[in-house]
């Protein structure tokens, strides 16, 4: 074998698939500017989706005694929690009763933050970040209080009423779906069922609340008191119905803690009075962490994808794609040897293959850190993108590259055409993707065994260094079970190369 | 060497192939010719004879299941690199990279050949001006017509500068206008010394330009002499003789 001519064969090789389009865009384009734009545009949907679904208007049919109740309900809510709420906006420095939506916004800021993991602080206008720290002198009732009133503003504000009688003619009840006939107030009937359900979704969900004014219900004497029982009917398969039983739920629940407070506080009990036990909740895998797991695990899997990808094309194209174009004959007629060959055209889908991995990886850094983290919470996404575990990782490449490039120059090398190259090789996709997507599965430990298993191996690998933890028993055997098998699938390569039926299959 | 010298000996080459379940097909049964420099030997028959896998074998792509070959004193199985930078090979099967031009083309041989740089720049001047390809020596292979093409395929095919060539029906396909370029490319080799094998399943190609000819049919040669001996064998009509060759095989 002579370096020499593998390199001029690899050199060649490499200028014809350079001016190939279909590599070029996988090998380039993918990675670049294919993965962070639909990244962005696919995250963006999700999060306007999110926003629709909690600024929606959304439709209570209700009869309207009922309605005026819940009405009087809200706004009995609103009067006994005034005293409180002015105090609070004051200090937050917000105007009281112009600024409900800032208050809210403040316990909805806030929310996100910590859901985001974010303990510090975070990254918001002055005002906001102001608000944040003010909120975080408040105590616990009246940050309470302030949720509360958030809930419950959003339950009057961005809600739409129709008579149970006036409901749109629907179809029939979804197969599945039954309701209980005793329903009160008519809610059991199947036309109500029928509007909740159906596909115009002009009803989100229907409310029954008996007859009687606020008084009648909530000041009563202690001895006979009796709940005011409102019953809610809904489709939690719908996510605007859920969303509608949610805002209800925390209408309902602020009502309650408002009240309860008032009743202990009249007959002079400590609010504890009916909080036999408390139970002090600390998660310290916020949501944050959450997320940053399913990115850790996302990137090893769209790496492993992409180098494959990378590979795809151009192993295709240098070998069924010279069969059908006569030139795989012309260049055996050439002094040199099938290994040599086989090499040069190996060098050039192994290069590919580097190149639209490290793309991918460089890609998708870039696009986690800058472009579609949820705005205030950069600490919380931080991912270790340390120098050695990105060399590490770049190290882990070498093999899954020459473990494609080989697998996939054989295979398509005993098609006789493109196309038939192409229903060899993508089945070999799936082969890949359950291993590579080990990574994504939380529960899944790198306990030693795991790294004798290609792909798996360098996924889950991948995912611990890219945190920053760096498992070098781990590594060692990665490498070697790696460079075993992908040094195998290159020698049967090189004998597939040397075999005269598969060369002239045309 | 004397302009004699027997460059290309086939010695019985036999070719069976392994289809699927053990299946096997004999493309060649114990194929035996010689041609030497400076002439053009030429190998005819129908179309499934067994020509194309016979200049396979003598080029080393296949390897003979029995017998073997020489080209200018290389054997094909022991030396096939040897052999391969001895011969200039053609066909319809030698095609063209269609993403790179006809100069990157030569090149990228010339180095897999050995040649320096400098030598591969003249080469391919000079046979840019021999066989006029200068208006498309930098067009992408892809942009040229079938003509253009096989005169790249030909300035490819002697840009080593080898002393035996074999071309595989190189006029199958081509206009009257390409298959001249074809015919005048093979006499000018004749006259270079270069032994010329020739394979072609059209009678009337081997008398314009071969001087010795092997018929081939069902694997082996029916026949083998120089094109005088055909014709007194058979009387001047050499396309009825080529049919009773082929009927006395059957």
């Amino acid at each position: 074998m002579n370096l020499r001519r593998v390199l001029v064969i690899a050199r060649k090789e490499f200028r014809d698939v350079m001016r190939d389009r279909r590599t070029l865009f996988f090998m380039l384009l993918l990675p670049i500017v294919v993965i962070p734009a639909l990244l962005m545009v696919v995250t963006g949907f999700l999060k306007s989706q999110m926003k629709e679904r909690e600024t929606r208007v959304l439709t209570y049919a209700v009869e309207p005694q009922g309605k005026v109740l819940l009405k009087a309900l809200a706004n009995h809510w609103m009067s006994e929690n005034m005293t409180a709420y002015t105090a609070v906006s004051a200090r937050l420095g917000i105007e009281a009763f112009g600024g409900i939506d800032d208050i809210s916004r403040v316990a909805d800021r806030v929310q996100a933050l910590e859901d985001a993991g974010d303990k510090q602080g975070g990254v918001g206008d002055a005002a906001v970040m102001a608000w944040v720290s003010a909120w975080r002198d408040l105590n616990e009732d009246q940050q309470q209080m302030l949720r509360d009133l958030g809930a419950v503003s959003r339950f009057l504000d961005q809600t739409k009423w129709i008579g149970l009688d006036k409901l749109p003619a629907a179809g029939p009840l979804p197969q599945g779906v039954t309701v209980p006939p005793d329903l009160p107030g008519g809610l059991g009937k199947e036309s109500v069922a029928a509007s909740i359900t159906s596909r115009e979704k002009a009803v989100h969900a229907a409310l029954y609340v008996p007859p009687g004014d606020v008084d009648e219900w909530l000041n009563v004497d202690p001895r006979s008191a009796v709940s005011l029982p409102v019953t809610i009917l809904y489709d939690s398969s719908q996510s605007l119905s859920r969303e509608a039983f949610d805002r209800f739920q925390g209408f309902i629940d602020a009502l309650n803690r408002s009240e309860v407070r008032g009743r202990l506080t009249a007959v002079q009990f400590g609010r504890d009075f009916v909080r036999p036990v408390a139970m002090n909740e600390v998660n310290i895998a916020s949501k944050g962490r959450e997320a940053q797991a399913f990115i850790g695990g996302m990137l090893p899997y769209l790496i492993i994808l992409f180098c494959f990808f990378g590979a795809f094309y151009p192993s295709l194209d240098l070998t069924a794609g010279e069969k059908e174009r006569f030139t795989l004959e012309t260049l055996l007629l050439a002094p040199v040897s099938r290994v040599e060959i086989a090499l040069g055209k190996f060098l050039v889908v192994f290069t590919a293959a580097v190149t639209a991995a490290v793309l991918t990886m460089a890609s998708l850094a870039f696009t986690f850190t800058y472009g579609i983290l949820p705005e205030g919470a950069t600490a919380a996404f931080d991912l270790h993108f340390e120098v050695p575990a990105v060399l590490l990782t770049a190290s882990l490449l070498v093999p899954v590259a020459a473990l494609f490039a080989s697998v996939l120059l054989t295979v398509a090398l005993c098609a006789r055409s493109f196309k038939e190259a192409q229903s060899y090789a993508t089945p070999l996709q799936f082969l890949i993707i359950l291993p590579a997507m080990t990574a994504l599965m939380p529960d899944l430990q790198t306990e030693l065994k795991w790294a004798w298993v290609p792909l798996m191996n360098v996924s889950l690998l991948m995912r611990e260094l890219l945190k920053g933890n760096y498992l070098w028993d781990f590594y060692a055997i990665t490498l070697i079970s790696m460079f075993l098998l992908s040094g195998l699938t290159l020698w049967i390569a090189s004998r597939v190369f040397r075999r005269e039926s598969v060369l002239l299959r045309t | 060497m004397p302009a004699s010298a027997e460059l290309v000996v086939a010695r019985g080459l036999g070719k069976t192939y392994r289809g699927a379940k053990g299946a096997t097909t004999v493309a060649t049964t114990d194929i035996c010719f010689a041609a030497r420099a400076g002439e053009v030997f030429g190998l005819l028959g129908p179309n499934g004879a067994g020509k194309t896998t016979t200049l396979r074998m003598l080029s080393t792509v296949l390897t003979p299941t029995t017998g073997t070959a020489s080209i200018d004193g290389h054997d094909v199985v022991s030396h096939p690199d040897r052999v391969r930078a001895a011969i200039g090979f053609l066909s319809g099967n030698t095609g063209l990279y269609p993403r790179l031009t006809p100069r990157e083309v030569l090149a990228y041989f010339g180095r897999l050949y050995g040649l320096p740089d400098e030598r591969i720049a003249a080469r391919t001047e000079e046979l840019s001006r021999l066989l006029d390809m200068g208006g498309f020596l930098d067009k992408r292979c892809d942009a040229l017509s079938t003509g253009m093409k096989q005169k790249v395929n030909v300035a490819r095919t002697v840009l080593h500068d080898p002393k035996v060539l074999i071309l595989d029906e190189p006029t199958a396909g081509l206009d009257v206008l390409a298959s001249r370029t074809i015919i005048d490319f093979v006499r000018r080799c004749r006259g270079e010394g270069k032994c010329v094998v020739f394979s072609t399943h059209i009678m009337a190609e081997v008398a314009r330009v071969c001087d010795r000819l092997a018929i081939i049919h069902k694997g082996r040669v029916q026949f083998g002499g120089t094109i005088a001996e055909f014709r007194q064998s058979a009387g001047e009509d050499l396309e009825e003789a080529f049919l009773r060759v082929l009927e006395r095989a059957a």
